[in-house]
């Protein structure tokens, strides 16, 4: 079952149903065509550029691209996420890369070599996909999970300080704010478990459907993406706020301010 | 005998602003002192200071003759307890307040009993029913004798008080006054309480980081 192509007379009808939204925008008084027009723009080209480097990708096959592929996805998500958490790169940047790239190839490499087993391991369809929507999703979890974690300790330095005065060690004392942030990067993907094919269908199971799968088959690859993601998500949290210790405190166990970006 | 805390020519540097500068003294153990000073002039710093909060740009500061190294700051942070204004009890009932250091690998081995911890509220004049009560709700000046009950029960022997009489009333003051008059325990308190100088056998004064003036009440 082949899906069926959209022409280019047809994606132009497609653009034309953003007339529509636009027209209502302008006659509740709301001036947003100029960042709409731009936000339809970017997002066709940037997909556009994905395309033609996907196709090749997939072509070539060739694992050395493929790996190259990832790395700088995984570079891109490293800064994306230190910026998003308000974090200086130069004191974080190695921790943030050590602790995503090794849940992504983990949780990858257990969902391709162990589960799915296709021919090549390296299989440019299976692993790009896959690594991205992991990497996503850990890249959400991972800005909750900085965030949430320095945020709590600035905002509570007096009660940190305090734990360190009745014996705490550096770990003892900030543990309650690091299992906080660990929950809070948790609970999206927890709740969005709990909650998948009822409230909405999941996106890759509605891409494989309209792919031409069998529903079975797409909701097993749900399955195993969501746990993935779960997995993937709870290692990189932890591994990343673990290392980023080392950076942000000074040798008397104080909090560097110097590591956080001034706003 | 030697000095228990011992600045030598002290000067701490925070956000490009000079907080202290070249400060040098001694104090012995069982002295009580006082630094007094207008807000600003860094008594805080100097207590923090002692306890590695503060990032020491000049000079060196000894506790029992060792100088202040990451290495050595745990056992001058386990020896010491530090008391602020608003003090932190972190749990939320008194109680657990009181037991928050016990949770610790070090004290683990150490958990008071419970008629320890009545015992102890007792010398501060503490009623031993606000154990249950709620840490948000009481006052000030209890919270400061909890914090310094949590360090009686550590065994404490060098407490840095911060403004600590200011929340306290006649009566709580004196049953503070009590517990200090021990010849172990060693003070350093910013204060501005004239019966509270007064008890103290040394009184520095600071102004703008330095250490302007040393006043020996005698009594030590």
């Amino acid at each position: 079952m082949e899906t069926l192509d959209i022409e280019l007379p047809r994606m132009a009808l497609l653009y034309g149903l953003c007339l529509l939204p636009c027209l209502l925008l302008w006659l509740l008084g709301l001036r947003m065509n100029r960042d709409i027009g731009i936000s339809i723009l970017r997002m066709s080209i940037q997909l556009a550029l994905v395309g033609i480097y996907l196709k090749m990708l997939f072509e070539l096959n060739r694992p050395w691209l493929n790996g190259l592929w990832i790395l700088m996805m995984l570079v891109v998500a490293d800064f994306s996420i230190l910026r998003r958490a308000g974090l200086k790169a130069r004191y974080f940047a190695l921790a943030t890369f050590t602790a995503i790239a090794s849940s992504i190839l983990f949780s990858t490499g257990y969902l391709v070599i162990l589960v799915i087993q296709p021919t090549h391991y390296y299989d440019a369809r299976y692993i790009v996909p896959l690594a991205g929507m992991i990497l996503g999703n850990c890249l959400q979890g991972n800005v909750i999970a900085l965030e949430r974690f320095y945020s709590a300790l600035r905002r509570n330095e007096n009660e940190y300080t305090t734990f360190l005065m009745l014996g705490a060690t550096r770990w003892e004392a900030v543990r309650p704010y690091f299992r906080d942030a660990v929950k809070a990067a948790l609970n999206p993907t927890i709740a969005g478990m709990a909650t998948m094919g009822l409230v909405s269908l999941p996106g890759m199971m509605t891409g494989q459907i309209l792919g031409g799968s069998e529903p079975w088959l797409a909701v097993k690859y749900q399955i195993a993406i969501m746990i993935c993601i779960f997995t993937g998500n709870a290692i990189a949290a932890v591994v990343n706020l673990k290392l980023s210790l080392n950076s942000a405190f000074n040798a008397f166990d104080v909090l560097k301010d110097e590591v956080f970006v001034k706003h | 005998m030697s000095p228990l805390i011992r600045f030598d020519r002290v000067t701490v540097i925070s956000r490009e602003k000079t907080i202290l500068s070249d400060i040098s003294f001694s104090l012995y153990p069982g002295q009580k002192a006082a630094v007094c000073g207008k807000s600003g002039s860094g008594k805080s710093t100097m207590l923090k200071t002692l306890l590695g909060l503060h990032v020491i740009k000049q000079g060196t500061v000894y506790f029992q003759e060792k100088p202040l190294t990451p290495a050595s700051v745990h056992s001058i942070r386990s020896c010491s307890a530090y008391i602020g204004q608003e003090p932190v009890l972190a749990a939320e009932s008194v109680r657990d307040a009181l037991l928050v250091p016990f949770q610790f690998k070090t004290h683990r081995e150490h958990r008071p009993t419970e008629a320890q911890l009545i015992e102890v509220l007792q010398r501060l004049q503490l009623p031993a029913d606000i154990l249950s009560q709620n840490s948000n709700r009481i006052s000030g000046g209890e919270k400061q004798r909890i914090a310094l009950a949590r360090g009686l029960l550590l065994g404490k022997k060098l407490y840095l008080l911060d403004e600590v009489t200011s929340a306290l009333d006649a009566k709580s003051k004196h049953a503070v006054f009590d517990v200090f008059s021990d010849p172990q325990l060693t003070v350093v308190s910013v204060a501005h309480d004239p019966e509270w100088l007064e008890r103290c056998g040394l009184v520095f004064e600071l102004e703008a980081g330095r250490l302007t003036q040393v006043r020996r009440n005698g009594n030590t």
